[in-house]
């Protein structure tokens, strides 16, 4: 039987659209009806073993035509396009076989790694998650974690599991440790990593991750010679290695060499297939064409990253959910309801948050390094939880609602102290992290775009100070295009959807703060370059700490901020990242109408 | 504002009812009320008669009392041109210029009004009131007496007159020209109709005199400081009031029967308006009553919001209240009132916290403020005037547009700058920048009509100081 080229199913499996993407669950028969299949899986197992794809292939597609949920045909033929590179047909087979049967360990775990490789980084922890209560003592599942957690920026969780995954195998094996001293290296613990980096490449010399994993955290941890002499290395090991190449243009535009950063990530285009580059080395050439000056090519490679970052990861900007969120919390969070909803009290027995609040790119990072070089605040970076407060909250309050209606039990008997328990439950994973020193007063917790749950904390912590870093809307916009992250529902993976979540959100601050009374002050980017004793000042007095010199010299503290502005904060203070969007001013005109009013209300212009 | 009454027929040739009879009905729903009706209607005939000058009036009217100012402003103005000085439009369109603020325009079109219509008291009444906002108190004075020599019973000008005097400091006349406050055309009443007298001050101990809370809460806080004088006289007081006066005026005196519904009137002898009482004590500016502080938070209440306040505002900044606009309904906002916008020079004065007081539409400014000087939005949390008594408590100081929080702070004694147009309410009288009602009170005055940047830069030079 041969199908014909227009009914094949588009995801490119060489199965018909009926008995692949488009299949529907009840034309599957009763595994009993096709017991007579069996045999020929068999074959088609046999058969890939032997080599024999192209017999495997027919006798899978054959058996997938009667019985299209068989996993072992599944199994094979998954195995078959994985390896022709048909990525969009192997994850439709291995998400079928998932499907049909969930507790299938192998094929979880293959989902879960497939999805990570294209950085569907919220879909893998689902599948990870799954792995792990599949098989709770298997260290593959927890290795999945770790490597997933690690890669979402929640390296604690990560880290358990990694440590996980030592215990249950009893080896020291050279890549794990590799990974879990990447995990170190992004939790800023520099000593660690580099430690468990030695060992690793002294079980496993030439294992090319490892390595370059090393030399990136020579390179953020400043040590240039030694990264440079560890990226000689490999090139000896491999010689044009696109990896090595690409450590190596960050590298010389760390150290301010950029015509030769570039010419080497131009090396590397001519080197590939098609002559192109992939969506971060795209955007670390802008950023290099940037530092030269070379705006409107620099842009260019900002566009075409941020294209083929969408079209190999699939994450767009989810429009409707952003949406519907915000709605609800603007109809939720208002003065009259307010009034009626207890607080969680404030504890005096531990550490309290400090938020720095902000959209990715605006400043953050500064603002933490800056008040975390205070001897009674520490870093506690971007702690994940207020959003997962939000997802727990109907099972901790017992409420058939969603967040954020499931608030309105705090209206029953029983719920009472519901907020106190969300406080502690935030304060207990904040100790578990370890991020705590024992002279800390403070920890701050910058998650971006925590904002969007101002009313939320407000709620939990009603004294927690709230500083919101504040920066020219086209300038976060220009940070967005130069940088990679999937914060706010995907927004930056196009510029018109990173200015529409922007507004959305900055219109819900100020519904917040008309409807609240918020420990809230509002800290200029632009103000801690002009200015910046006079805004650490203010920053310390609204926390109510004393001032300390050591705040202004921010760039001396040691901490190293695992996220992409890590290379700033440790420079001193410079003018260049100011009003850096008049350079792109032709660029940025699609998405100006939209942002105005935001711009006119923070007191900018557009110049 | 008055309509014009005269048909406009040019033009009607093209339509099949008469354009003289649409305008008939089109004024007919002005008068009504029923203005998105008058607009279309206009509009039609405009279509027809783009130049007919008492349409073009009408329609500015209906433009202007639409809110639709620019536009109302062009087809008055258009009018004027076209039916050359048509007294009627002049005395209009200065209310217009009033309003707008534009006051050169405003007198001299008044002014030409008069002179076109010497015999109509209204021209002089309008001019009246254009001179009172540009300060030009005498020639206010003036002008509202020579139209009460062509009518003695405008009520409008009568109580033009009183404010002019009052807040030239005259207090003997004006209290009694302030009489006429509800007689003027569309003032709510003070109350249903009785057939007993207001009280004359004299006193009686065998029955009740009631006593009615009216105009803004401003005023009842203001003037209850006269409840015991008149308790003094007349032991059984009963207060008609709003509730939210109501914890207010209990302090004033322990027996008070307050009550909030007119069918929940006890019987009574005599009625007076609490803002008549000055008038009955004889008050002259060396005789003010200021019993200060007539008005104290609740002591728990009190410290239940500096509790509160401690973590929002940083413990060694000042902390100022402020407030930034008034009741939108009252038919001086928009020249009492400022923007949070225009504080900022106030929110640039280092190591100040702003607490905001503000209650109502006004509120939403909080939400687009991004100035130095953290801002904390306690209004939000406010419920009634004992929660703003209770937070007056734990302020530095008030910095205040001529709203009821500033008489509140300052019937409490506590310090409160209130920042007053150039043209201010009577009560806060000329030039001076203390007040003989409030001894705490500090007066910011503009000195440009409706501009607050150099009212705002010398509160921030004083507490700076």
């Amino acid at each position: 039987m041969n199908a014909s080229v227009s009914m094949l199913c588009p995801c490119g499996s060489g199965l018909r659209s009926a008995r692949c993407c488009s299949l529907d669950a009840s034309a599957v028969p009763p595994p009993d009806s096709v017991r007579h299949l069996v045999p020929l899986v068999e074959r088609a197992i046999q058969a890939h073993r032997q080599g024999a794809t192209e017999t495997a292939e027919r006798l899978c597609l054959d058996v997938l035509e009667l019985a299209p949920d068989r996993p072992g045909a599944l199994g094979v033929l998954y195995e078959i396009r994985k390896a022709q590179g048909k990525q969009a047909a192997a994850e439709a087979l291995i998400r079928r076989i998932v499907a049909f049967d969930p507790n299938n360990f192998v094929a979880t775990n293959e989902l879960a790694l497939l999805l990570l490789g294209r950085g569907a980084l919220v879909e893998a922890e689902i599948h990870a998650r799954n792995a792990v209560r599949i098989a709770p003592e298997n260290p593959q599942a927890h290795n999945l974690m770790g490597m997933i957690m690690t890669e979402a920026q929640r390296p604690q969780i990560g880290e358990f599991h990694y440590r996980r995954v030592l215990e249950l195998s009893q080896t020291r094996d050279p890549i794990l440790l590799a990974n879990l001293a990447w995990n170190l290296k992004n939790q800023g613990r520099m000593e660690e990593a580099r430690s468990l980096y030695e060992e690793s490449v002294a079980a496993a010399p030439d294992i090319r991750q490892t390595l370059l994993g090393w030399a990136r955290l020579e390179e953020a941890d400043r040590q240039f010679k030694v990264a440079g002499r560890l990226l000689d290395r490999m090139d000896t090991l491999s010689p044009k290695d696109p990896g090595v190449m690409l450590s190596r243009a960050i590298l010389l535009g760390r150290m301010k060499r950029y015509d030769e950063a570039i010419a080497l990530l131009d090396t590397l285009a001519s080197q590939t297939s098609e002559g192109k580059l992939g969506p971060n080395e795209l955007l670390e050439k802008g950023r290099l064409l940037d530092q030269v000056g070379r705006y409107d090519d620099a842009f260019v490679a900002f566009e075409e990253g941020k294209r083929l970052a969408r079209e190999m990861s699939r994450n767009v900007y989810q429009d409707a959910v952003a949406d519907n969120l915000i709605t609800r919390l603007r109809n939720f969070f208002v003065g009259g309801r307010l009034r009626t909803l207890p607080r969680a009290g404030t504890r005096t027995d531990v550490p309290q948050p400090i938020f720095v609040l902000g959209f990715p790119r605006s400043g953050t990072t500064l603002v933490e390094q800056t008040l975390s070089a205070h001897p009674r605040i520490v870093a506690g970076d971007e702690l994940p939880l207020i959003h997962d407060i939000t997802s727990i909250m109907p099972r901790m309050l017992n409420s058939p609602l969603g967040y954020p209606e499931a608030l309105a039990e705090l209206w029953m008997g029983d719920q009472r102290a519901g907020l106190d328990n969300l406080r502690d439950y935030y304060l207990q994973k904040v100790a578990q992290m370890g991020i705590l020193a024992p002279k800390a007063a403070w920890f701050t917790d910058k998650m971006p775009l925590n904002e969007t749950q101002l009313g939320l904390i407000a709620l939990l912590f009603p004294e927690a100070p709230l500083i919101h870093v504040i920066r020219h809307p086209l300038d976060v916009m220009v940070s967005a295009m130069s940088n990679h992250f999937t914060h706010g529902f995907c927004c930056a993976s196009a510029l018109e959807t990173a200015a529409l979540h922007y507004v959305r959100v900055m219109d819900l601050v100020q519904h917040y703060r008309a409807e609240m009374a918020l420990r809230y002050l509002p800290i200029r980017y632009e103000d801690m370059v002009d200015d910046q004793e006079a805004t650490v000042r203010a920053m310390l007095d609204f926390v109510g700490e004393k001032f300390d010199r050591r705040c202004l010299a921010f760039h001396e503290n040691r901490r190293y901020a695992r996220t992409a502005s890590y290379a700033q904060v440790t420079e001193k203070l410079y003018d260049r990242s100011r009003f850096r969007y008049r350079h792109y001013r032709a660029q940025l005109e699609p998405v100006i109408p939209l942002l105005r009013p935001v711009i006119e209300r923070l007191g900018y212009t557009v110049d | 504002m008055e309509t014009p009454t005269g048909p406009g027929t040019s033009g009607s040739a093209t339509v099949p009812v008469p354009l003289g009879e649409v305008f008939g009905i089109a004024a007919g729903f002005e008068r009504t009320g029923k203005l998105a009706e008058a607009d279309s209607l206009l509009r039609h005939i405009l279509a027809v008669a783009p130049a007919q000058p008492d349409s073009l009036h009408l329609s500015g009217i209906v433009a202007f009392r639409l809110g639709r100012h620019e536009e109302a402003l062009a087809k008055m103005e258009q009018a004027i041109a076209v039916g050359l000085d048509t007294p009627l439009y002049l005395r209009n369109i200065c209310e217009v210029y009033r309003t707008l603020g534009r006051l050169d325009d405003a007198v001299r079109t008044a002014k030409r009004a008069v002179a076109l219509a010497p015999n109509d008291p209204l021209c002089l009444h309008n001019l009246a009131i254009i001179q009172y906002e540009r300060l030009e108190i005498d020639e206010s004075i003036a002008s509202a007496e020579a139209a009460l020599l062509m009518d003695r019973t405008l009520p409008g000008a009568h109580f033009e007159l009183a404010e002019a005097l009052l807040l030239k400091g005259e207090m003997a006349r004006g209290w009694e020209e302030y009489e006429w406050r509800f007689r003027i055309g569309g003032a709510a009443p003070l109350m249903p109709p009785t057939d007993k007298p207001q009280w004359d001050g004299t006193p009686f101990d065998d029955a009740t005199l009631l006593l009615v809370a009216d105009q803004g809460f401003g005023d009842v806080i203001q003037f209850c400081r006269y409840i015991p004088w008149a308790a003094a006289r007349c032991p059984q007081i009963a207060v008609a009031c709003a509730a939210e006066m109501m914890p207010l005026l209990r302090q004033l005196h322990p027996d008070l029967h307050l009550f909030t519904r007119w069918d929940t009137a006890p019987p009574f002898r005599a009625f007076c308006a609490l803002s008549g009482l000055p008038r009955l004590h004889g008050t002259r500016l060396d005789s003010v009553l200021a019993p200060i502080p007539y008005l104290r938070a609740d002591p728990a209440r009190a410290a239940e919001w500096r509790e509160r306040l401690v973590p929002l505002a940083p413990p060694s900044y000042r902390r100022v209240g402020i407030v930034w606009a008034g009741r939108p309904t009252h038919n001086n906002d928009r020249r009492r009132s400022a923007s949070l916008a225009a504080f900022a020079p106030i929110a640039a004065v280092p190591r100040v916290a702003l607490v905001s007081l503000q209650k109502g539409p006004a509120t939403d400014q909080a939400g687009r403020y991004y100035g130095r000087a953290p801002l904390i939005n306690i209004g939000a949390e406010i419920q009634d005037y004992d929660d703003t008594m209770a937070l007056l408590d734990c302020l530095d100081v008030v910095v205040t547009v001529d709203t009821s929080v500033g008489h509140l702070a300052a019937a409490m004694g506590r310090p409160v700058w209130i920042l007053l147009a150039t043209a201010p309410d009577w009560r806060w009288l000329l030039e001076r920048s203390d007040s003989p009602w409030y001894p705490t009170v500090r007066l910011f005055r503009q000195t440009v009509a409706r501009r607050w940047d150099d009212v705002m830069a010398r509160v921030a030079g004083e507490l700076r100081a």
